[in-house]
């Protein structure tokens, strides 16, 4: 009781400094020109609409690719951890409404993550919002099924295919332009359309196959070894 | 939306969100504890959104809302217990 007392009290002191602290806060103006170098130039140095991919894809695309290895080593260390564990998941079967919403929505909803995926520079989202909405199609089909998943060799297939090919595409603008994920290897095309941006959406496919794949198996070995829902 | 507006569903959602956690803290049935914070998650979704970044919603939407909550209710099956 005492704990949660001290916590609460904790939590809205620091709500309070935050609010207060917030609108205090002075940006000197010197700092912001990076962000106006993207609004202004950004369309035209990646050819990509959506400035966010602009910034996570090709300005920044490194730190992507340190994202990935993040998320490559966390659900590594998930899935060890869950294979030491002795198999727990009953195979049982789920209510009828999960069962028909589980045979209906999966197609449409890997579609959108698909059309999220392969259109990041055109719209919001990208390689990994676009990943994880596939992912979630697959989860929905392991919750309506009254089996256990296993493991499959086709996910961590893909998993490496992709993740091998962001690293090349990276080392192909080393080779023809001298830098590390230089977008301009392939001309940037006319901004707008789906093949277009440089190797952005070849990045954004390689990134949404690699969190589909990965937060798939994440998923998989849960079910294996969680209970029933 | 007008820009009042605006701010009032997003103070609103906000204010949901903050009651909705303190309900998870206070019931006893631990699967109702799992669904009140994915509607935290849900209602955090349409915050991002409200602020201008679908993205961010679209992945809170998938992995917080959807995955998160799967995964405590299989978690809570393999402990089988409630509270």
């Amino acid at each position: 009781m005492i704990r949660d007392i001290t916590g609460m009290v904790i939590v809205l002191a620091l709500a309070a400094v935050l609010i207060t602290a917030m609108p205090r806060q002075e940006i000197p103006e010197e700092l912001q020109t990076v962000g106006l170098h993207y609004a202004e130039n950004g369309v035209a140095e990646t050819g990509s609409v959506n400035l966010v991919t602009a910034v996570v894809v090709a300005y920044r695309g490194l730190d992507t690719l340190g994202e990935v290895v993040v998320l490559f080593s966390a659900s590594t260390a998930v899935v060890l951890i869950l294979s030491l564990l002795p198999v727990g998941g009953k195979a049982s079967a789920a209510s009828p409404v999960v069962q028909l919403t589980a045979r209906v929505m999966p197609g449409a909803i890997a579609l959108f993550g698909v059309y999220v995926i392969t259109h990041g520079h055109l719209s919001p989202g990208g390689g990994f919002p676009g990943g994880a909405v596939v992912a979630s199609a697959f989860l929905l089909v392991l919750l309506g099924s009254s089996s256990l998943p296993g493991t499959s060799r086709m996910l961590t297939a893909v998993e490496s295919l992709a993740g091998l090919s962001f690293g090349l595409l990276g080392f192909w603008g080393i080779y023809s332009l001298g830098q590390f994920l230089n977008n301009n290897v392939i001309p940037g095309g006319t901004p707008g359309q789906v093949i277009s941006a440089g190797i952005i959406p070849f990045i954004s496919l390689a990134i949404g196959a690699k969190v589909a794949s990965e937060l798939s198996g994440v998923f998989a070995s849960y079910r294996n070894k969680g209970g029933k829902a | 939306m007008s820009p009042g507006l605006l701010a009032a569903v997003a103070v609103g959602t906000g204010l949901m969100m903050l009651a909705a956690a303190v309900a998870a803290l206070l019931v006893k049935k631990l699967i109702s504890a799992i669904i009140i914070v994915g509607f935290v998650s849900l209602s955090a979704s349409v915050l991002f959104f409200l602020m201008n970044a679908p993205d961010v919603a679209i992945t809170e939407a998938s992995i917080g809302a959807a995955a998160s909550t799967v995964i405590f209710l299989w978690g809570r099956g393999r402990i089988g217990g409630e509270e």
